[in-house]
């Protein structure tokens, strides 16, 4: 057994991180070089020295954050060496150019998730199945109680939720990246034809998609002052950030939502505030943990980002795979 | 016509805020289903009575058995989702063959006057066995109502006045008849929905029932504009609010959460069939110190609550009496149309012939209230602020002229209650405490509502006795929603009477108010959730005070 030091990647000042080629993976704090998982925010600092991501992953990330970042991009499965370890990007199936990362030295394989998911998602590559030695693994969803619906029956409740109050403006609350390009795939698949606005920062993620070349249905970008009349019926896709202040006023009789995991427990989708909520993720429910961890052959496992209690203990009990403990 | 319908409805009513669109789904549900369903479906929206036929704690065992799941992992799950019948519906999903759904088109009628009550007749070996079945059989939308209903703790954020309103609509007859009949016992068959939804009003058929409640409101100050003499003052009385009817010589005592309560009380039913003549009487039932001729603290009065079927001992111990504030019917004549001054002049002398015409003695446990003269508003103060030496909550005031309409009507009854800075809340965070309340759950946080959501508004630490802290310590265990730390959130359940001094607006915390020595002064176990008070609330008293 080996101590934490010695392990290839451990946590240093609550990040991952690979000693042997002083690289960082999704750093909260500047670092000399920082590998990339995604461009969502919370796994994305700015100030660092270097980005290396998959492709799509900087062409988002300059988008969002400008185009002074040096980043240096590769593709899905290319290799590349960094102090004699070797590196490569598979797809995660979190959002648009979202990513596993191997690391293999020595022999020894190592596979960072990244934040994942299994099902089905037409704005980006599927989950690989990619086998390793060692799996670091999010466990955001890391409880039974937690199963999606496939996300074409969650659109279609979608869908009846907008026609089912047609007098009403229904705003729908959901990340503006990744989340938001989903919904709008799946829900121009149902039955609601009518009107889709989007909010500016939606707008923006929607265009740097379909410059990848992901085909994402057209909308209206909102005004602030849009006549009442005019959005009777349709649906706005907002961030969850404008729930909570006064930005809800520029509407009038409006029905509200949440698309989160969080949304399939009930008190949680009581206290959120929202009219309704709908339980659809771009993290993997507990069944999707699972599989993933059963197919990587990994060996040995650890969990971040979630709580992995209940988790460890069952995989420990139930499948007989060795659980490890970073030391924070 | 299926159970699905009503997991619709319950979907529905559980995700609208807007009580108009409410008001407009039961509608909707109510035309769409038979009156068999309908019964059923407003018998569980009333929360009338959900019997549990088994616990949550069993209903977690028997998945764990059945499907070989650890009881720790289930236990972990609950934390997060604090309701035993949703944890495991959220547990069975994908775990049942979807081929086998056989029950797909079971009624409501037929799950809760068949299914259920086949049920409690098995021994334990055969109902696991049947729970499984029923499991496999019903679609996997029906898990949620099924499991709720096995365990009585079926909710929906409806009221009984949003029944009443959405009947009065979809027959277009006044809330106040529907609300009159939908008082009382209120037995599901295709009869009672029928007779709820008659356009016909025939008053004989709401013999049985008790008149809706007229409630009083918190007191507003263009009260003192008008003259003193136009009003009635009466003390409050904290004690359970009681309409006592005796009609075609049977007595029965319902209470206002409706409850006909006659087992509790043996005492009190035996003394009034004496009386001769048939009454509706409104009034108060208390614990009674006949010595000193006040009432007794609430806490003795919950003793008798509910206990069905009290010893003698138990009735000496605690001695009720019932304070009639007011005379609703007499000798079949409904004469709530009539003024209170007016209704009070007969109240009067029907209890001095009830006193002397009546062979058993009854004014041991029957008596009508005092009447307070103050001679202005400052008088009237002062009488309030000595509402606590009588063991009263403050005043009662009344206007002369008005009639006796139903629910908390405007601008006729006002409570004038003695510190107005209190307000009920919901218990949400506890921590542990330290020293001598170390291991146990002391330091709690209070939250009021905003719209739909809880806003902790205060943390207190001191009020309740060591035995409610221990209950309620052994409570928050299995109520933790998430820990932070030392910090348990927890199950939105239980609610508290919070007192404090001093109450100002503050920049500092969330709810934009602050309060000042904030303490426990009641555990409301009658209360439910969305009884407690809202930040509005909150500020209505700030307004008053500055």
């Amino acid at each position: 057994m080996r101590t934490k030091q010695e392990y290839l990647i451990r946590y240093k000042d609550g990040n991952l991180y690979c000693e042997l080629a002083d690289i960082w993976i999704d750093p909260s704090k500047p670092v000399k070089k920082a590998l990339i998982t995604h461009a969502h925010f919370d796994h994305f600092t700015f100030g660092c020295e270097e980005y290396i991501s998959t492709k799509e992953t900087a062409i988002l990330l300059k988008e969002r954050v400008g185009d002074n970042i040096k980043i240096k991009t590769f593709e899905y499965g290319e290799e590349f060496k960094i102090n004699g370890i070797n590196i490569s990007f598979h797809p995660s199936g979190h959002i648009l150019g979202s990513s596993q990362i191997r690391f293999i030295f020595a022999e020894e394989k190592w596979l960072i998730s990244g934040d994942f998911k299994l099902q089905k998602d037409q704005t980006c590559k599927p989950y690989e199945i990619v086998k390793t030695d060692y799996l670091i693994s999010e466990c955001t969803f890391g409880l039974p109680i937690f199963k999606w619906d496939e996300s074409n029956k969650i659109a279609n409740d979608i869908s009846k939720w907008i026609t089912n109050s047609p007098e009403k403006t229904s705003l729908l609350f959901c990340y503006s990246l990744g989340k938001a390009q989903r919904l709008l795939n799946e829900i121009s698949q149902t039955n609601f034809k009518g009107n889709i606005y989007s909010h500016g920062s939606i707008h923006k993620m929607n265009n740097s998609y379909r410059e990848i070349g992901i085909d994402i249905k057209d909308t209206i970008k909102i005004e602030n002052k849009k006549k009442i009349d005019e959005l009777k019926g349709s649906l706005i896709l907002l961030p969850p950030s404008l729930s909570k202040g006064s930005y809800l006023k520029n509407f009038k009789n409006i029905q509200t939502a949440f698309a989160s995991g969080w949304m399939s427990i009930r008190a949680l989708r009581k206290r959120s505030g929202y009219d309704k909520g709908f339980a659809i993720s771009d993290h993997a429910d507990w069944d999707g943990i699972l599989e993933v961890v059963k197919k990587s052959e990994a060996k040995n496992v650890f969990f971040h980002h979630g709580d992995s209690e209940a988790l460890s203990k069952y995989l420990v009990e139930k499948e007989s795979i060795n659980v490890l403990l970073f030391g924070k | 016509m299926s159970l699905k319908k009503f997991s619709e409805l319950f979907g529905d009513l559980d995700s609208i805020n807007s009580t108009n669109n409410k008001i407009e789904v039961l509608k909707n549900y109510f035309l769409s289903n038979d009156p068999i369903d309908n019964s059923w479906a407003i018998y569980l929206l009333t929360g009338k009575r959900n019997k549990r036929l088994i616990s949550g704690r069993y209903l977690k065992n028997l998945f764990s058995q059945i499907y070989d799941y650890p009881q720790w992992l289930i236990d972990t799950c609950y934390l997060k989702v604090g309701d035993s019948a949703e944890v495991i519906t959220l547990l069975l999903k994908n775990k049942t063959n979807s081929r086998k759904k056989k029950l797909s088109n079971i009624s409501l009628n037929e799950l809760l006057s068949e299914t259920i009550p086949a049920l409690s007749k098995l021994n334990e070996e055969e109902k696991n066995v049947e729970i499984k079945n029923l499991w496999e059989t019903l679609p996997e939308d029906n898990h949620l109502i099924f499991n709720k209903i096995l365990t009585g703790t079926f909710r929906v954020g409806v009221s009984i006045g949003l029944i009443t309103k959405s009947i009065s609509k979809l027959i277009n007859i006044e809330e106040e008849i529907i609300s009159h009949r939908l008082m009382g016992d209120f037995k599901p068959s295709i009869d009672s929905y029928q007779f709820l939804i008659n356009k016909n009003i025939n008053l004989q058929e709401l013999n049985s029932k008790p008149f809706p409640f007229l409630l009083a409101n918190t007191i507003e100050d263009k009260i003192f504009e008008n003259s003193i003499n136009d009003f009635q003052f009466e003390w409050k009385y904290d004690g359970i609010r009681m309409q006592l009817i005796k009609r075609s010589g049977n007595v029965s005592l319902w209470t206002r959460g409706q409850e006909l309560v006659n087992e509790s009380f043996p005492e009190l039913v035996e003394k009034m069939s004496h009386i001769k003549d048939d009454f509706v009487l409104d009034g108060e039932l208390l614990v009674w110190n006949f010595k000193e001729q006040i009432a007794f603290d609430f806490s003795l009065l919950q003793k008798r609550i509910n206990r069905k079927s009290p010893t003698r001992t138990i009735q000496i111990k605690y001695p009720i009496i019932f304070i009639a504030y007011d005379l609703l019917e007499i000798n079949g004549r409904d004469i709530r149309e009539i003024k209170l001054e007016n209704r009070r002049i007969e109240l009067e002398k029907y209890f001095s012939k009830w006193q002397i015409k009546t062979e058993n003695n009854i004014s041991d446990i029957f008596k009508i209230c005092d009447l307070i003269f103050p001679k202005d508003w400052p008088d009237a103060l002062t009488y309030k602020e000595k509402s606590r030496e009588n063991n009263t909550e403050g005043l009662i005031i009344k206007k002369k002229t008005s009639i006796y309409s139903s629910g908390r009507k405007k601008g006729i009854w006002w409570k004038y209650k003695v510190d107005p800075m209190q307000l009920d809340a919901v218990l949400i965070y506890a921590k542990g405490g330290s020293g001598r309340r170390a291991g146990l759950y002391t330091d709690y946080s209070f939250a009021l509502w905003k719209d739909k959501e809880l806003i902790k508004f205060a943390s207190a630490y001191s009020g309740l006795t060591n035995i409610e802290i221990k209950e309620l310590d052994k409570w928050i265990r299995k109520n933790t929603i998430e820990k932070f730390g030392p910090v348990r959130s927890l199950k939105p359940e239980m609610v508290f009477e919070i007192s404090f001094e001093k109450i100002q607006i503050s920049n500092r915390h969330k709810s934009g108010i602050a309060v000042r020595f904030p303490r426990i002064t009641k555990w409301r176990k009658d209360k439910k959730i969305n009884d407690a008070d809202s930040l509005e609330n909150a500020y209505e008293l700030m307004k008053k005070i500055s």
